[in-house]
C-alpha cells in the first residue's frame, strides 16, 4: 500500500532549465520584448564603455588634432579672410606630425596661392626661400630644425606685409631680421590656456556619461521586472495549475529565475556586440581605422565585454526576483479562480 | 478499451482498504474582501468512504466549489479541519502538500486548466516529471492513459486546437498521470457528447471498483448521478442532504 504521505523531491536543474527553455521559445514574441529592454541598456552601457576606451587609447591623436584645431584658429586669426591672399610657407627640417597636419589644414583654407619651400602640399607650389615670400600676406615656419638654414631677411622678401607665425620657440634664423617683423608663435602659453579648458570640459562629458549609463541600467531593471510582472499576472493560471500538479514552490521561483538569466544572457550578448559596434565605427570612421585598430586596448575591451554580459545577466535576474517570489508564493486555490 | 493495470497501478490493492479517505470536519471558510465577508462553507462536514464514487450536487454559489478545494488539499479552511488519509492537511510543510497534490490526489477542473504551450501528451507527462517519472517510460505510461480516454491518435497536437470535450479528456488523462487514491472532478462530463460521457463515467466506475480509487465528482450529469455511490447535496456551505441514487430517482425534475 502506498505510503501515507510522502514528500516531494526536489527536481534537478535541468528539469527547470527544460521546461524554461520550453516556455521561452513557445512565448517568443513576448521575451522578446524583455530581450530587447535588456539591450539597449546594455547597448548603451558598453557604448559608453567602449566608448571611453577607444577614446583614451587615442588620446594622443585626440590631442594632435587638438593642437592642430588651436594652430588653424591662431593662423585664421592672422590671416583674416583667407581668400585673395598669398600663404608663404616655410619647412626647416623634418616637420612632426602635428605640423603635417596642420599643413593639411592651410592646404584646405581658401588662400589665392599657397607658396611652399622644402615641403609638398596639393596646392602649393613650390619656391626658392629667396622668392617664397613674394606678394605674401603670410609666413608661415614649420620644421624642427633649431636653426633654420635661411635668412629672414630672404624668407620675408616682397611681402605684402611682415607677418609671420614660428612653430619652434627657440628657432634661430642666419643674418640680420628685417625691420618690423612681427613673429608670433603657433603654440604658445595662450593655446595652452585653450587646452586646458578643452581637457576640463572632456573630464565633465565623462562624468555625465557615467551618470547617463547609470540612470539607464535603473531603467532597463525597472522595465525588465515590469514585464516579468507582466508575464507571471499572465500565467497565474498555468502557475496554479503546476502547483496541483505537484510543483514546489521553490521550482516554480527557479523556473522564472532561469528565464531571466537566459533571456538576459542573450539579451546582454547582443546589446554588447551592438554597443561595441557603435563606437568602434564612429572613431574608426573619424581616426582612421588602421590607427584605431592599431591603437585598441584589446585587453581592456574583451574584459568590458565580458563585464557588461555579466551585468547584463544579474540585472535580469536581479529584476526577477520579486516577480518570481510572487509566483513562488500563490496559492493554488486562488490563482486558479482568477479571471485573467 | 484494452486496461493495462500492470502499467497502469502498481501496488494497488483495493480490498485491504477500509474507513474514510478524507474527513472534513465543520470546515468554515470567510473570504475577506475590503469591508465585507463572504461565508463560502458554513460548517461544512464530510466523510467520504474510501473506493466510493460520490458526487456532489448544489447551485451556484453554495460552495461546492470551496468545499472541493478543501478536501483536494488547494485551499485551507478558516475553521475546521480536513483530513486525508487521517492526516491534518493544515499541518503539512510545503513538500508533504506538494506530494499530495501529486501523487495522491488527481484534480479535474471544469476549466481543463491545460498548459496551452504544451502538447497533450506533454500536459500528461507533466505531473509524472513532477513525481519524478521521465523519460521513455512516462511517455509510454502517457500514450496508454490517452488511450484509454480515447486520444491517443492526437498525442502531438496542442489544446487550442482541440475541441472543447477533447480537452477535457486531456485535462481527465492528466488527473490519472499519478495514479492518484483520489480523484476530485469538477463538471467532469459536462462538454462530452453522450458515448463519450458514457465511457469516462465506466472509466470512473472501474478505478473505483477493481483499483479503489475514490472519486468525487461535482455533476449535474443524470447519467453520472445514477452510476454513483452516495450523493451529497450542498446548499448555502452546509450539506444538507446525503442520498442514494435510488431514492433520489424522485426528484429527477429537480435536477436542472
Amino acid at each position: 500500500m502506498r505510503e501515507q504521505i510522502g514528500r516531494q523531491v526536489r527536481l534537478p536543474m535541468s528539469r527547470a532549465l527544460q521546461i524554461a527553455i520550453q516556455g521561452i521559445r513557445i512565448r517568443l514574441g513576448r521575451s522578446l520584448v524583455t530581450v530587447s529592454g535588456v539591450v539597449l541598456g546594455i547597448a548603451f552601457l558598453m557604448s559608453n564603455v567602449a566608448g571611453q576606451l577607444i577614446s583614451s587609447s587615442l588620446a594622443r591623436e585626440k590631442e594632435t588634432r587638438q593642437i592642430v584645431t588651436l594652430m588653424e584658429s591662431l593662423t585664421q586669426r592672422e590671416v583674416g579672410s583667407a581668400s585673395g591672399k598669398i600663404l608663404a610657407v616655410a619647412v626647416c627640417g623634418a616637420m612632426n606630425r602635428t605640423e603635417q597636419l596642420f599643413l593639411d589644414r592651410l592646404d584646405a583654407m581658401p588662400f589665392e596661392a599657397i607658396r611652399i619651400t622644402g615641403g609638398r602640399t596639393k596646392r602649393g607650389v613650390s619656391c626658392t626661400p629667396q622668392n617664397v615670400g613674394a606678394g605674401a600676406y603670410l609666413l608661415v615656419v614649420l620644421g624642427q630644425d633649431a636653426a633654420a638654414p635661411h635668412a629672414l631677411g630672404d624668407l620675408t622678401r616682397g611681402m605684402t606685409r611682415i607677418g609671420m607665425l614660428d612653430a619652434v620657440e627657440s628657432r634661430t634664423y642666419a643674418g640680420q631680421a628685417p625691420e618690423g617683423v612681427k613673429r608670433d608663435l603657433l603654440f604658445g602659453p595662450e593655446t595652452e590656456q585653450q587646452m586646458a579648458r578643452m581637457q576640463e570640459k572632456a573630464e565633465q562629458a565623462k562624468f555625465r556619461t557615467i551618470w547617463v549609463a547609470v540612470i539607464s541600467l535603473l531603467v532597463t531593471i525597472i522595465s525588465i521586472s515590469n514585464a516579468l510582472l507582466m508575464s507571471v499576472t499572465e500565467r497565474i493560471r498555468e502557475i496554479g495549475t503546476m502547483k496541483c500538479l505537484g510543483a514546489l514552490s521553490s521550482f516554480i521561483r527557479r523556473l522564472f529565475l532561469i528565464e531571466s538569466a537566459l533571456v538576459g544572457f542573450a539579451g546582454s550578448v547582443v546589446g554588447m556586440l551592438l554597443g561595441a559596434l557603435i563606437p568602434i565605427l564612429i572613431y574608426g570612421w573619424i581616426f582612421g581605422f588602421g590607427l584605431m585598430f592599431q591603437e585598441l586596448p584589446y585587453l581592456r575591451l574583451t574584459l568590458s565585454c565580458a563585464g557588461c554580459v555579466v551585468v547584463g545577466t544579474v540585472l535580469s535576474m536581479t529584476a526577477a526576483i520579486y516577480p518570481a517570489n510572487f509566483a513562488a508564493r500563490m496559492v493554488p486555490a486562488s490563482a486558479l479562480r482568477s479571471n485573467v | 478499451m484494452a486496461f493495462n493495470r500492470e502499467l497502469f497501478f502498481e501496488n494497488a490493492d483495493a480490498s485491504a482498504r477500509s474507513g474514510f479517505v478524507i474527513r472534513a470536519v465543520d470546515v468554515h471558510k470567510v473570504y475577506r474582501m475590503g469591508d465585507t465577508e463572504a461565508h463560502a462553507l458554513r460548517g461544512a462536514t464530510v466523510d467520504i468512504i474510501r473506493g466510493e464514487y460520490l458526487s456532489i450536487m448544489g447551485p451556484s454559489g453554495s460552495g461546492k466549489s470551496t468545499l472541493f478545494n478543501m478536501i483536494g488539499g488547494l485551499d485551507k479552511p478558516t475553521e475546521g479541519k480536513v483530513y486525508i488519509d487521517q492526516v491534518d492537511i493544515a499541518q503539512l510543510d510545503p513538500y508533504e502538500l506538494a506530494w499530495l497534490r501529486c501523487r495522491k490526489v488527481g484534480y479535474i477542473f471544469q476549466s481543463y486548466n491545460l498548459i496551452q504551450v504544451m502538447s497533450c501528451i506533454e500536459n500528461v507527462m507533466l505531473p509524472m516529471a513532477f513525481a519524478g517519472l521521465d523519460g521513455e517510460e512516462s511517455r509510454e505510461k502517457a500514450l496508454h492513459i490517452l488511450d484509454l480516454v480515447g486520444l491517443g491518435g492526437r498525442a502531438l497536437h496542442k489544446p487550442s486546437e482541440m475541441s472543447g470535450g477533447q480537452q477535457q479528456r486531456v485535462a481527465i488523462a492528466r488527473a490519472l498521470a499519478n495514479s492518484p487514491d483520489i480523484l476530485l472532478a469538477d463538471e467532469p462530463t459536462a462538454n462530452l457528447d453522450l458515448k463519450t460521457g458514457e465511457e469516462i463515467i465506466l472509466l470512473f466506475r472501474k478505478l473505483c471498483n477493481d483499483l479503489g480509487v475514490t472519486v468525487i465528482a461535482a455533476t449535474h450529469d443524470l447519467k453520472m448521478l445514477k452510476k454513483s455511490d452516495r450523493i451529497m447535496w450542498i446548499e448555502d456551505g452546509m450539506i444538507t442532504q446525503v442520498t442514494t441514487p435510488d431514492q433520489m430517482n424522485l426528484h429527477e425534475e429537480e435536477v436542472h
